[in-house]
């Protein structure tokens, strides 16, 4: 795959180190995209950075970090200085904690990256540390300075590979208390449980990516295409569907039980 | 009790019944270390300014339109309004298509979580699905407009209540298989994999997110510190990569099992080591 890799270092097991590239695991390159464009000129509109004081335009190499250290006073710091700040975390990804693969809970999980080798010498290496993880049934946790931030970070074996996650820092996630405490303790009614576990497996599909689907972007394309054409645009997108209401306490079961009907007679797979 | 705004109000269907809820945001993001730009010829701010890229004239934000490239420099341009009519209209409804087991979930199509509670009404039917899919062990789909865009939500149950997660696009995900397509098949076994375990098992602790800090601040606070006192800038090192040729030395050695009086244990190690116990002491949450 010719994709650039988005950063370049080391993994790291004690005394073993291999050579490792990462790249995010998502991407907007297949998505629509748009550029920006002048109404009046249709050329594309471009930015670039000027002089706040002079306004004059300021070349790319002019362009410097300055870190703030009072007001209008600016230590100037080349990206290079950066590159060289003391953690070990900018270039090595020391997995110092393992822990059980489901012991960290979704919530904390933020940007999947994909981890492999960068260099031949450290294949086998990354094929240790991964393979005895996956024999184990563990994830690693370490850290990694990513957009300059140093980040916790949770590694899982994927296949070949390994999948590194970004972990939420601890007061990025909120306490579920405060939006859940309003919800009673009360057990759901057990005369519907049969029901509801009857049409859970009724609709219940394999995971597949079908299943996440994007119908508006087959629609943009159709609008741009139409537009393209010179005629007139396509009919207005589908009207919203009737608004559902919320059912009573009293006619759940008689809900459920049209549900499962419902379900029966369509003859799924 | 924090009275939290909603950020979206609606209602959960599945099948015919239907459960009024709010949604919250379950994480927000940190703000990373921000530079300014600086003009290093005069040491001014720069600021940002949208120009033509044929005339050079600046473009006011009122007159930038989008356009989508059909063929080189050959633009469709579309209004706001164009694009909007390609969302469906909001019906407010989280519909469940289908439910998916747990564990053949694709956990990298995850975006961003949400705390879902019923709202009023409907609590019962709410608490019905909650324990239902806990129950089944299966997650839930729905697709619904949120925030003026169409996404699809995972939804599945925590602790009381529910957290609906939106999922990135199939094209908005690359294939780990392709990704780890050039990463030759080597299955590591015998001793290697034994020692490698055993390392794994001494590093047994678990992840806790309160006592993680970012230290990256800190560190360019330094930085910044010994530039201005005119100390010399610390160089980076890194341990050289394991050899093919040593690695079952360096796994041995790693696991302890020869005298490794030579082995040099890098700085941060120990730093790491001696908040271990703290890790230890918190690990009620692996449960």
């Amino acid at each position: 795959m010719a994709v650039r890799p988005y950063w370049k270092g080391y993994l790291k097991l004690s005394l073993v180190t291999c050579p490792v590239q990462m790249m995010p695991a998502t991407s907007e390159s297949e998505k629509v995209r748009f550029h920006t464009l002048n109404r009046e000129t249709h050329n594309r509109v471009v930015s670039h950075y000027v002089d706040a004081v002079t306004g004059k335009e300021v070349s790319d190499e002019d362009e410097v970090k300055g870190y703030q250290r009072g007001e209008n006073d600016y230590v100037l710091l080349e990206d290079e200085e950066l590159e060289n700040v003391a953690l070990d975390s900018t270039k090595t990804i020391d997995i110092d904690v393992f822990s059980p693969r489901n012991s960290i809970e979704w919530i904390w999980l933020d940007t999947p990256y994909y981890l492999s080798p960068n260099d031949p010498v450290g294949e086998e290496a990354f094929s240790v540390i991964r393979d005895a993880m996956a024999a184990e049934d563990m994830v690693g946790v370490s850290r990694l300075v990513i957009s300059r931030r140093e980040r916790a970070v949770m590694l899982e074996p994927r296949g070949k590979g390994i999948v590194l996650w970004t972990l939420r820092y601890g007061d990025e996630v909120r306490d579920e208390e405060a939006y859940f405490e309003g919800i009673n303790d009360n057990k759901s009614d057990s005369e519907m449980m049969p029901l509801i576990q009857q049409f859970i497996k009724k609709k219940t599909r394999h995971w597949d990516s079908k299943l996440v689907s994007d119908p508006v972007q087959d629609k943009l394309l159709e609008i741009i295409e139409a537009k393209r054409k010179k005629t007139k645009r396509s009919a207005k997108a589908k009207g919203a569907e009737p608004k559902a209401t919320p059912n009573n306490v009293i006619n759940i079961m008689d809900a459920l039980r049209k549900s499962v009907e419902a379900e029966n007679r369509s003859g799924k797979r | 009790m924090v009275a939290a705004r909603a950020n979206w109000k609606g209602y959960i269907k599945f099948g015919e019944v239907a459960c009024a809820v709010a949604l919250y945001t379950a994480a927000s993001s940190s703000e990373r270390i921000a530079f300014n730009t600086l003009n290093r010829a005069t040491g001014n701010r720069v600021r940002r300014e949208f120009v033509d890229s044929e005339t050079g004239d600046p473009v006011e934000r009122e007159d930038q339109v989008k356009g989508y490239e059909i063929e080189n420099g050959d633009f469709v341009v579309l209004e706001p309004e164009e694009i909007a009519a390609a969302v469906p209209e909001s019906d407010k409804t989280l519909k469940i298509e289908a439910f998916v087991p747990c564990d053949e979930i694709d956990d990298v199509y995850f975006d961003k979580p949400y705390y879902l509670a019923p709202d009023r009404m409907g609590a019962d039917a709410f608490r019905l699905l909650r324990d239902g899919m806990r129950q089944a062990k299966v997650a839930a789909l729905a697709r619904t407009v949120l925030f003026r865009r169409l996404r699809t939500v995972l939804i599945r149950p925590h602790g009381k209540g529910l957290i609906g997660t939106t999922l990135n696009f199939d094209y908005e995900v690359r294939s780990a298989k392709e990704a780890f397509e050039d990463i030759p098949a080597m299955k590591i076994e015998g001793e290697m994999l034994d020692l490698a375990k055993h390392i794994i098992n001494t590093k047994k602790g678990s992840f806790d997110a309160k006592s993680f800090d970012d230290r990256y601040d800190a560190a360019v606070a330094e930085l910044v510190k010994a530039k201005i006192e005119g100390k010399p800038l610390p160089k980076k090192k890194v341990s050289p990569p394991s050899k093919p040729s040593d690695l079952l030395q360096a796994l041995r050695q790693s696991a302890g099992l020869k005298s490794s009086e030579k082995t040099k244990r890098p700085a941060a190690k120990s730093k790491s080591s001696a908040k271990e116990p703290k890790r230890a002491a918190n690990s009620k949450r692996a449960a």
